[in-house]
């Protein structure tokens, strides 16, 4: 009885915290809506509105006939689009290469490309930037899609760990029916790593649609600027203008396009910490 | 001859399948990595077209510019947000782990703030910590304490970083230390209360050593990642603050870069930094197996 007792007082306890916890994650992002549905006049009020009255959706509706935000959106889906598809093509296929194949120089090439994650990215920012420079990449959005688009080398890494851990009979087995390597990745690596490989994804949606130092720096013409250096200038050119509301409806639908994909995945997101478990 | 003709194609199918990852590497890490090196020992300067060879005038430079050293200690000051959500992190995490309703509706809030992007939570910042009418300093004002100036004070704008940064990063933090907590066997704790041990000795005993691996691997990415902090001084800022007080070494890289177009000289910092970072690392993996936990 005891017992039974403390275990109800140390779960109240944990349910309290947590809900202390969630409060003040979720609190500024209601703030933000609750902003950003409001008159520009209404902002400065002390005590604050949570719930605007009148609601006024005039924010929205002024940022969907506003063109820079539109082309903004639309960079950020081709970038997000080539990095996501094309980039887990080549990390995947690496990486089932590295598992499971015999390459000439095996254990040298992967560290090496291991050994590229070392290195703060700060110390190949401005080579890169230079190197771009030269070929004429600079206000494209080729730097932001071309080196994504070659794979990433901590999914490659993550597969790679996730694929060796596969049965090496399934590629014997298949080499045996005469089947082409390619296709032994792609109809049987390939979805037998789906787990591993949506987790993967989504990590890397997020800081490719999240990315604002990449565009900042090689992209200067506004027209081909993505959503996240859009509502910053947004912000800068609106701040003198202390219209408030605006700006953060603009930055909620910065947040919106992640937010979605996330809930929808959520399954797999939290099934991708189980998975690495973290045994290192 | 069938087999080696087998093995053959299948280095070839390989060396073709990794190709991707290796022209990333070399065009988009070994080459700007040699270029970086090069570089830093030049006065390249993109508005003057002769570039020349100074050696390491551009390292004896840096160490005497007082901007750099100001900077470097505003780096290390944005570590300061680690102790603190790795402590509220695991709090969470072992608030979670006691099998609460709705804990499947709690992680999805509490990733709400990882998983938004920086740019909008900076909008979002600035306005709750608006030093007038942002919310925080008028909750402040409710208990009677006066909100400083968080956006114009260095100091104060250094200090809202780190609130910022250990609220994005608490729920993140609990995921990854709920995970591990999960994989503690039961058993362990049985044992443990069998043998008398209080709720007090059983953490200490238990659950932090077996913890030690994840907090190593959180500590060794997390120290990586705040010491490269840049967007946030960037947006929250003009020129990094009053006296320089909010800028880090990377918004002093940029800014050499960028704004003076001292690549040769910021190519050197890039370098110096990059040196520094990686040593930091050796020493924490030489002194962890100190006090890391590695199984049976």
């Amino acid at each position: 009885m005891k017992a039974k007792n403390k275990t109800r007082i140390v779960r109240g306890l944990a349910f309290i915290i947590l809900l202390a916890g969630a409060f003040t994650m979720v609190i500024p992002f209601v703030w933000m809506l609750s902003t950003s549905l409001k008159e520009a006049k209404y902002v400065y009020q002390i005590p604050p509105q949570w719930i605007p009255d009148p609601v006024d959706w005039e924010n929205y509706i002024e940022l969907w006939g506003n063109s820079r935000l539109l082309s903004g959106l639309k960079n950020s889906t081709i970038v997000s689009a080539c990095v996501v598809l094309i980039g887990t093509f080549s990390s995947t296929l690496s990486a089932f290469a590295f598992a499971k194949l015999e390459v000439p120089f095996k254990k040298g090439l992967f560290l090496c490309v291991l050994s590229s994650m070392m290195i703060p990215f700060v110390v190949l920012l401005v080579p890169q930037y230079i190197i771009y420079t030269k070929i004429k990449w600079i206000n494209t959005l080729l730097p932001l899609i071309v080196p994504g688009a070659l794979g990433n080398v901590s999914m490659m890494f993550f597969l790679r760990q996730y694929m060796t851990g596969l049965p090496t009979e399934l590629l014997e087995a298949a080499k045996i029916d005469g089947c082409g390597y390619f296709k032994i990745y792609y109809r049987i690596f390939m979805p037998l790593s789906k787990p591993a490989i949506v987790s993967n994804i989504i990590m890397i949606f997020m800081a490719t649609w999240n990315d604002y130092f990449g565009p900042m720096i090689f992209i200067n013409d506004e027209r081909k600027q993505t959503i996240q250096v859009v509502i910053a200038m947004l912000n800068s050119y609106h701040e003198t203008q202390t219209d408030i509301p605006l700006v953060m409806a603009a930055a909620l639908i910065a947040i919106l396009p992640v937010l979605t994909v996330f809930i929808i995945c959520q399954k797999y997101f939290t099934e991708s910490f189980a998975i690495t478990g973290l045994k290192g | 001859m069938f087999k080696r003709n087998m093995k053959y194609k299948e280095r070839m199918a390989g060396l073709l399948f990794v190709m991707p990852s290796l022209l990333q590497f070399v065009f988009f890490f070994l080459l700007p990595l040699c270029l970086c090196i090069f570089a830093s020992m030049t006065d390249w300067n993109v508005l003057v077209r002769d570039k020349s060879f100074i050696g390491i005038k551009n390292f004896i430079e840096i160490f005497q510019d007082s901007k750099f050293w100001i900077a470097l200690r505003n780096t290390f000051y944005m570590l300061l947000p680690i102790p603190v959500y790795m402590t509220l992190g695991l709090l969470f995490a072992m608030a979670c782990d006691k099998k609460i309703k709705g804990d499947k509706l709690f992680r999805v809030l509490y990733y709400l703030p990882y998983i938004s992007s920086i740019v909008a939570l900076v909008l979002l910042w600035k306005w709750l910590f608006n030093s007038e009418f942002g919310l925080v300093n008028q909750v402040l004002g409710f208990f009677g304490i006066g909100g400083p100036n968080w956006l114009n004070d260095p100091v104060w704008t250094k200090r809202m970083i780190v609130i910022m940064i250990s609220w994005k990063m608490i729920g993140i933090t609990a995921i990854y230390f709920l995970a591990s907590l999960k994989n503690i066997p039961a058993p362990y704790y049985e044992a443990a209360t069998i043998d008398g041990a209080n709720s007090v000795q059983r953490f200490f005993k238990i659950t932090l050593p077996l913890l030690t691996p994840i907090i190593f691997y959180l500590l060794t990415v997390n120290i990586i990642g705040s010491l490269q902090t840049f967007i946030e001084v960037d947006l929250f800022t003009k020129d990094g603050g009053r006296n320089y007080g909010v800028a880090t070494i990377i918004y002093y890289i940029w800014q050499k870069a960028f704004n003076y177009s001292q690549m040769g000289y910021a190519c050197a910092a890039a370098i110096l930094f990059g040196v520094m970072i990686l040593l930091l690392t050796l020493i924490q993996f030489k002194i962890s197996n100190k006090w890391v936990y590695e199984g049976e």
